[in-house]
């Protein structure tokens, strides 16, 4: 009996050894990326802000931020998979039509945007590859830029009130937008609310597939915990798609010493070679059924 | 038999606190995790830096002396810059040691694990890049 124990204790530690060589041997690589000569230019994930920073400013997010997947040691987003409330029927016709890359790769998604890099939209543009985020701020708006796909959002700050007329057929209806129409304003001296309404039907409101309506209303919540502190949380309130609201995202951001971020975009050109010699070639699940045709995405 | 289900319970953590393949950019579900293909003297044929995924080109022959033709992906450039990669990691011509999880269409494609050169030095991916085909990069988070 005594030797099961000893066994079973000699598996755990087996594990927990590889598992600290493997770690080892990443940190040593971002150890080499502290010794090497440093530009200006470039974003470091090593070089991180150390502590808090202090009292975060008062009413002031400018400045440029280290997402999760930065490897700026951010923590990770409390919401990786979101659970969405009861769909409508509507919600369920829709989030059927959807096969999401985690389940179908490359080769069997219809994700637009791992096919054909078409936008996220808003709000999966705020969880997705959310890896570092800029605010620059305006006398009349707030601009929020991301770093993937190098876009921004505009967020007016001058008291005016969202559109109530987006995607009618009227003629004084506005066009649905991938990023929506937003407002923000202070709601204390550390915390930025940001309302937005308008989105483009056609995107997926999470990388899951979950959809969303021209009408959804998103809350951004922006809170400057310190200089180096900041939190997201996000929630979509969509009556035509979901019971409930839906808490799309609960996201950290920490200040960037050199205030410098890699380029990170997705390119439809290499993303047809990347399906043409890769990912179509590698298939997707055998066990599910392929939107791609009966070839299942795969070259003939 | 307290023991045992202590033990057991603590087996089920520590592999599931390891087993984080369902966090990559895509799936794995394309490929078989159980094995990777070892390809040795492979010859590199391109070494693209693109994004969603760097591709590895790589000429290998096979038991039969016949050359494939092989192709295989990494996680995403930011992701493989936080280990140690760079668009001149690899070079054409250059001959290496590549262990590829397979996809299951048994083409010759698939996901990169590690790489070893000529020096004996090794790198990994990241996404995949542990030999259980769970993540290498446990220090820096996704």
């Amino acid at each position: 009996m005594r030797n099961q124990y000893m066994g079973a204790l000699a598996s755990v530690a087996g594990v927990l050894l590889l598992t600290a060589l493997v770690a080892g041997q990443n940190n040593q690589g971002q150890n080499n990326q502290n010794n090497a000569p440093h530009s200006q230019w470039k974003y470091y994930p090593s070089d991180r802000s150390v502590g808090d920073g202090g009292p975060a400013p008062k009413r002031d997010l400018t400045g440029t931020w280290a997402g999760p997947s930065s490897g700026a040691n951010v923590p990770r987003s409390k919401i990786e998979n979101p659970r969405p409330p009861q769909l409508t029927a509507l919600g369920q016709q829709l989030f059927a039509r959807n096969k999401p890359i985690g389940k179908y790769s490359p080769a069997g998604t219809n994700d637009p945007h791992t096919r054909y890099c078409d936008p996220f939209g808003f709000p999966q543009n705020m969880t997705n590859e959310i890896r570092g985020i800029t605010f620059a701020t305006m006398p009349d708006r707030m601009l929020i830029l991301l770093q993937y796909m190098d876009l921004w959002r505009e967020v007016w700050t001058d008291g005016r009130a969202l559109p109530t007329n987006v995607g009618g057929r009227g003629p004084n209806t506005l066009d649905p937008k991938y990023n929506g129409y937003s407002v923000g304003h202070w709601e204390d001296d550390y915390t930025f609310v940001v309302e937005t309404t308008g989105l483009m039907p056609s995107t997926w409101a999470t990388r899951g597939g979950y959809p969303h309506s021209v009408d959804a209303h998103v809350t951004e919540r922006y809170h400057r915990d310190s200089k180096n502190d900041l939190s997201l949380t996000i929630t979509m309130v969509d009556p035509k798609l979901y019971s409930q609201p839906f808490e799309l995202g609960d996201i950290h951001f920490r200040w960037i010493p050199n205030q410098m971020l890699d380029e990170f975009s997705c390119i439809p050109s290499e993303v047809q070679e990347y399906l043409k010699v890769m990912g179509d070639p590698a298939g997707s699940d055998p066990n599910e059924q392929n939107p791609q045709g009966n070839r299942g995405g795969r070259r003939p | 038999m307290k023991m045992k289900l202590l033990m057991a319970i603590l087996l089920v953590a520590v592999f599931t606190a390891n087993d984080t393949r369902l966090l990559a950019h895509h799936g794995a579900a394309a490929y078989s995790m159980d094995q990777p293909v070892v390809l040795k003297n492979a010859t590199v044929t391109e070494f693209l830096w693109i994004n969603p995924h760097p591709l590895i080109k790589a000429d290998v022959k096979n038991d039969k002396g016949e050359v494939e033709n092989w192709t295989m992906e990494m996680g995403s450039t930011v992701s493989a810059q936080l280990v140690g990669w760079s668009r001149t990691t690899l070079n054409p011509g250059d001959v290496v040691t590549l262990y590829v999880w397979q996809a299951k269409t048994k083409l010759p494609v698939g996901r990169l694990n590690k790489v070893e050169f000529s020096d004996g030095t090794v790198m990994r991916d990241t996404q995949t890049g542990a030999d259980d085909g769970g993540r290498a990069d446990t220090g820096v988070r996704q």
